[in-house]
């Protein structure tokens, strides 16, 4: 092969796709749907397992937490250990908090609820309640006998068809709280939380200060939240805070997903079957309609023969008239899902979980394009190459 | 001086097997044809006057027996030497025009000469010169289905003869033409004999046209016709 061959398959490529406009452009826009009914579910899928974990991170976890050792119940000194670990480089926020449940009591209803005492400040850097207020207001680090309380508890944003008990409140209304140790207390409903992540709004939160006022002890905590600058740093910031002195447990988020972990990884075995069955399909809808298009090219194929033009021409010919399909319906099936994830990120889909936005991730994206381009390449060479290894008569005569 | 034989052919059997059953299209064909000769190969119809086309102009193996081309045995070519031959010293005019749909006139008479590693100034100019020559200077940029089947027979002649090849072969060239088209047709191809010494295979069932070539090969039943003059 020469560049004057090279010259002459460039040249009957561009003008067979040029003189077919119609079969071009019906051929990119299968590449091209292909391309989105295998990358825009398996982004969905993506996002929605996202979404679920950047729920607990915000609501539960944080990237890393800090945890009592086996023999504690509790983190002691922890206002010191806080201002330690805030002042290593890139943390973005440290949240101590303190888990405990109370019996709360509105009107006749009466329910044990887990509630979590925050530092609201600090909270602020670290999780997303206070992005997620639906009625009322976020806490202040200063309000006392004031709590925020989850939407899953409260009884007006319950399904119609979900009978569990909740409770009858709403902003301004006054709880009554009884506390492990028999402490009673009112407390006003200041605002109403939905994050969207179960794992978040079945509890009640109130601020820190309170927990010294009920159970007489301050300067622990049950958990100390860190909030990295983004996921995968979690190693390099555990060391840093080993290097601190730090003898409790550190544990990245992952080791805290438990039932999340598992519910992401069969969506990302579902989405992997699913994936490959796009694939597999998208891969025969291409080979069959480029198949039917050289095949119906094949009288020409022979009277190039016949004239002279050599086998390897005619076959590289067709099969860059191939690749310009794959990479151009490729190409167009990318611009879309571009377009489509823009859209979807300035107004996500809204799903019972929250707002999930879909994630295109660089491995699929690489893969599905290679597939695809590859099965164009493929479903172009063999039918041509069967046309030009045939009997010149027979290519244009028929038969 | 005597002629060059540039077609020589001996012996020549082309035998298609279905199964059990072989058809013979060809028996025992031997006919030599001299450079620049125009010769008419004739017959009725199913006597094997287009698969002797087929064998000389290299588009078909026979089964058996020699073929020489300009003192070359082409018999015993590779596929891709068949094809190099083709190109560099054959010239083909179809019954059905065969153009290339996607190409216009002139790409269809300059995609050989392209092939062939001439630059684009040469292969350019040489194609809408012979294009000029056919009558078909101011229809260079028009695609086959702009054309009518007299204009495409043109072009395909064009085609055939733009690398300047040692024998163009046609293959009832006129059977898709009008009378016009066709005595236009034929009567460049004499002209062509004449002016340029080209060697002319034409495969005809019209008599007339045949009378217009040097000499006419009859054939019947895949033999040669020897009754006939």
């Amino acid at each position: 092969m020469n560049k004057q061959d090279l010259k002459v398959i460039s040249f009957l490529a561009y003008k067979n796709i040029a003189k077919s406009k119609s079969t071009f452009i019906v051929i990119i826009a299968v590449m091209a749907m292909s391309f989105l009914s295998i990358t825009f579910f398996a982004a969905i899928i993506d996002g929605l397992g996202y979404e679920f974990e950047e729920g607990m991170i915000e609501g539960l976890t944080g990237h890393l937490m800090i945890e009592p050792t086996k023999d504690d119940l509790y983190i002691t000194n922890s206002d010191t250990l806080v201002k330690n670990i805030k002042r290593i480089p890139g943390v973005v926020g440290v949240a101590p908090r303190l888990e405990s449940s109370v019996i709360a009591t509105y009107k006749n209803t009466e329910m044990g609820i887990p509630v979590f005492f925050i530092d609201a400040d600090e909270e602020l850097k670290v999780s997303n309640f206070h992005e997620n207020i639906l009625l009322g207001e976020y806490l202040s680090s200063k309000d006392t006998n004031e709590l925020l309380i989850g939407a899953d508890l409260i009884e007006s944003y319950a399904k119609e068809d979900d009978t569990q008990k909740r409770l009858d409140v709403n902003v301004g209304d006054t709880l009554l709280l009884s506390f492990s140790n028999g402490e009673v207390r009112d407390y006003k409903v200041k605002g109403i939380f939905k994050t969207g992540s179960k794992f978040s709004d079945d509890k009640i939160l109130i601020n820190t200060n309170e927990y010294s006022k009920i159970f007489g002890k301050d300067d622990i905590a049950s958990k100390i939240l860190i909030r990295l600058p983004d996921r995968g740093s979690e190693g390099y910031y555990t060391q840093k805070i080993i290097d601190l002195g730090v003898s409790e447990q550190i544990n990245p988020w992952q080791t805290k997903m438990g039932a999340v972990k598992q519910f992401v990884g069969s969506l990302q075995i579902t989405n992997k079957i699913t994936g490959f069955i796009g694939l597999l399909t998208a891969f025969a809808t291409i080979y069959i309609i480029i198949f039917i298009n050289v095949t119906n090219k094949r009288k020409q194929i022979g009277i190039l023969k016949a004239v002279g033009i050599k086998k390897e021409i005619i076959l590289g010919s067709y099969v860059l008239q191939s690749l310009i399909y794959g990479v151009v319906g490729v190409v167009l099936g990318n611009i879309v899902m571009q377009g489509l994830l823009a859209l979807l990120t300035m107004h996500p889909l809204s799903m019972p979980i929250g707002d999930v936005v879909p994630i295109l991730t660089f491995d699929r994206l690489i893969t599905t394009s290679a597939t695809l381009i590859f099965a164009s390449i493929i479903a172009g060479f063999f039918p041509s190459k069967k046309a030009a290894d045939d009997n010149i008569l027979e290519a244009i005569f028929g038969g | 001086m005597a002629k060059k034989i540039i077609i020589n052919t001996r012996n020549i059997e082309r035998v298609y097997t279905n199964g059990m059953i072989k058809t013979y299209a060809l028996k025992d064909i031997s006919v030599q044809i001299n450079e620049g000769e125009f010769v008419a190969i004739m017959g009725p119809s199913g006597s094997g006057k287009s698969t002797l086309l087929h064998q000389l102009g290299l588009l078909d193996i026979p089964t058996k027996g020699e073929i020489t081309i300009d003192g070359e045995d082409v018999v015993h070519l590779s596929d891709s030497e068949r094809t190099r031959f083709r190109l560099e010293k054959l010239g083909y005019v179809f019954q059905s025009y065969n153009l290339i749909p996607e190409l216009t006139a002139l790409e269809n008479v300059y995609i050989t000469p392209m092939a062939r590693g001439q630059n684009s100034e040469e292969y350019k100019k040489n194609a809408t010169d012979i294009l000029d020559k056919v009558g078909l200077g101011d229809r260079i940029h028009h695609y086959p289905s702009e054309l009518s089947g007299g204009q495409q027979q043109r072009v395909s002649i064009a085609r055939a003869l733009v690398n300047k090849p040692k024998i163009l072969f046609a293959d009832e060239p006129t059977a898709n033409l009008d009378s016009d088209s066709s005595e236009d047709t034929v009567r460049l191809f004499r002209q062509l004999n004449k002016e340029i010494g080209q060697t002319i295979v034409m495969v005809t069932h019209e008599l007339e046209e045949g009378k217009k070539a040097d000499r006419i090969i009859w054939v019947k039943d895949g033999l040669l016709d020897k009754n006939k003059k």
